[in-house]
């Protein structure tokens, strides 16, 4: 049997044989016509262009029929399409050198490559990408070859592929795909959302999958577990079969609690959530069956772009998504780059720490008028909904009454400038120990906290969560973190102020019954684990949930509280 | 023909989007439009080629010719300089 190891950023389990996915290589010779071909050859090369633009079209239409924003790359593609310069250069090999027209094209696109290849940008390289894809794109036209894309499988198959541009995944035909593998990619990227959005399982970051896989040969795709094996001898076929048979058993069972009221057996009523990371149509359909937005990542908004978005367009998306929930709260938390997450166009100068450095809200100290342009956006969108404004990485009072005077500058331009704005309600994050530890002061200047269990635990615990060498020192189930937790709820309840849990924690199997037993009354988490918590709070009373979280809080070791846990909750996962 | 000089203001340079914003509003002029980088004009370029466009590679603060000729090269020429100037939003 081989086994080789993946991310699994789309749960589940397939089984199938492999379609290795290659785009087209059109066969480039240099051929010399003669000069009474030459009209025919132009005429072949306006003929691929104008099948080049009409592929670009229908997918442009695609991208917008979902809504989704990947529509401005196929905007770059049609730009260099239609250069006029292209148009000459191409003619002019053709009419002056007497080019077949592939070669014409190849020709010019080295030209225009090597030119571009001389500029020292980031972003000129990706452009490089661009006129590449281009560049197949109208040879494999003049070839005649239909576009090999992921919407004409005839037959169900696992997709393996280096990577999977938003050109393939627009096109992708879902019933035809049981799983996806690719070498490249995370958690974040396209892949996995649409992955995800469709319910196909997905493994991505498999080093040198496209070596190590035949084509047509029948593998097991494990996303749960993140492993991939071929190979298997049919014992071990069995067992993933009926892993696979649990796993969907479980998932269709759990589906059932997608739409139920949170509410215990005995009664109380737990907000259930959502953590967004864009305004996709996706993710505000959840809006019928969820509380609120526990947290808006603002992110998406700066990232993968090339200069900072405008208060005009950030009001625009507020809006949108405070629409969607109604007068149910959003909590938008500000910018938070730095650490593990940076921008393009950006220089962040290189740090030793940087998840000890200057990230998030400390660096929006740095570069004020950035946090400024959010919170003046923020203010005005808030006219539309319940607008809750969230700070990241608070480690101290001042930091606190810092970001709160912004919120008053901002608030006295958008009066002068006679802008009409809304209320809002201003928190704060809690996951550095610091804050946690001084709650009720800190309580005492906010109108509400989120605790933000995944760098809470990386201050808490001392691990940085992005090296895999000390990975198992993070340990979200230690039994400091509850005691933490517990300590923050209890300051936040007593006080009368809203608390949340939007860390992974939150949506977490094990961890969301020890939550409502510390006091949590809010919990947020992906959408992928709504169903599930929704589950866990139906089946609980708050009497067995204190209990639970009592004893967890008495146990020394993760391991003993993974074991309790699984053990006490056995008859509800 | 009619020439002006200016200096790139905005903080991308001319790349990515401004860069797009530029060549579509050179492509809206009859004239034909050069743009180099002061000192190598030599090396100018048609301002209504993406591709010339972007290999320039003028950033922040360097310094850049636009000369059109034509039936709206005055238009044009101060059209395109103002957009430079501008900063293009950012």
């Amino acid at each position: 049997m081989r086994i080789y190891g993946g991310d699994p950023v789309s749960k589940g389990i397939a089984a199938g044989n492999v379609y290795k996915y290659v785009p087209y290589e059109a066969d480039v010779e240099q051929n010399q016509i003669s000069p009474d071909q030459a009209e025919e050859e132009v005429r072949n090369y306006r003929k691929a262009v104008a099948g080049a633009e009409a592929e670009l079209a229908s997918m442009r239409e695609a991208f917008s029929r979902e809504g989704s924003d990947q529509g401005a790359i196929i905007g770059a593609h049609m730009e260099i399409l239609n250069d006029p310069a292209l148009e000459e250069m191409v003619t002019g090999f053709i009419r002056a050198e007497l080019h077949n027209v592939k070669w014409a094209i190849d020709r010019s696109f080295t030209k225009f490559i090597k030119m571009l290849s001389r500029v020292k940008d980031d972003m000129i390289r990706e452009r490089i990408a661009d006129m590449k894809d281009v560049r197949n794109r109208l040879l494999r036209n003049c070839d005649g070859v239909e576009e090999r894309n992921l919407g004409a499988l005839t037959k169900p198959v696992i997709v393996a592929a280096k990577d999977l541009f938003p050109s393939d995944t627009a096109s992708l035909n879902r019933n035809m795909v049981k799983a996806i593998v690719t070498e490249t990619g995370g958690a974040t990227s396209h892949t996995a959302i649409i992955a995800r959005s469709y319910e196909i399982p997905a493994l991505l970051g498999v080093a040198n999958v496209m070596e190590l896989l035949e084509d047509g040969e029948w593998i097991c795709v494990d996303a749960i577990d993140g492993i991939l094996a071929a190979d298997m001898d049919s014992e071990k076929i069995e067992e993933y079969r009926e892993k696979a048979e649990k796993y969907r058993i479980k998932t269709l069972e759990t589906k059932k609690y997608l739409k139920v009221m949170p509410v215990t057996l005995d009664g109380v009523p737990i907000d259930v959530e959502l953590n967004i990371g864009s305004a996709s149509e996706e993710e505000l359909e959840a809006a019928a069956y969820t509380d609120g937005v526990g947290l808006f990542r603002s992110e998406f908004l700066y990232m993968g772009r090339d200069r900072l978005p405008s208060e005009e367009e950030q009001t625009e998306i507020y809006t949108r998504v405070l629409k969607a929930f109604g007068n149910r709260p959003v909590t938008l938390r500000t910018l938070d780059i730095g650490g593990d997450k940076n921008l393009d166009y950006m220089e962040l100068p290189k740090e030793e720490n940087p998840f000890l450095g200057n990230r998030a809200l400390r660096l929006c100290f740095t570069y004020p008028d950035i946090l400024k342009t959010q919170l003046r956006a923020a203010l005005r969108a808030a006219v539309a909904g319940n607008l809750w404004v969230m700070f990241p990485m608070v480690g101290s009072m001042e930091d606190i009454r810092k970001a709160k005077a912004l919120v008053k500058e901002a608030q006295s331009e958008l009066t002068e400038e006679q802008f009409s704005y809304g209320e809002i309600k201003i928190g704060i994050m809690i996951e550095i120990p610091s804050i946690a530890l001084i709650a009720d002061m800190a309580v005492k200047e906010v109108d509400f906290a989120s605790i933000g269990t995944n760098d809470l635990c990386q201050y808490t615990l001392a691990v940085d969560r992005m090296n895999p060498s000390v990975s198992k020192y993070y340990q979200k189930y230690h039994p400091a973190m509850f005691r933490l937790i517990g300590h923050i709820v209890k300051t936040f309840n007593d006080a009368g102020k809203p608390i949340c849990v939007c860390g992974e924690l939150g949506g977490d199997e094990l961890g969301a019954a020890v939550l409502m037993g510390l006091g949590m009354r809010k919990l947020s988490m992906g959408q992928a684990s709504v169903a599930q918590t929704k589950k866990m709070i139906t089946k609980m009373t708050m009497q067995r949930a204190e209990l639970i979280a009592e004893t967890v809080c008495n146990l020394s070791t993760e391991e003993e509280i993974v074991n309790y846990l699984t053990e006490a909750l056995a008859d509800i996962l | 023909m009619v020439k002006r000089t200016t200096v790139i203001k905005n903080k991308t340079g001319l790349h990515a989007r401004p860069a797009s914003d530029f060549v579509q509003a050179a492509s809206k002029f009859k004239s034909n439009i050069s743009i180099c980088r002061v000192g190598e004009e030599d090396d100018e370029v048609n301002a209504k080629s993406i591709i010339f466009l972007l290999s320039l590679g003028l950033c922040q603060g360097d310094e850049a010719v636009v000369s059109a000729s034509g039936e709206d090269e005055q238009e044009a020429v101060d059209y395109l300089v103002e957009l430079i100037e501008s900063g293009f939003g950012e």
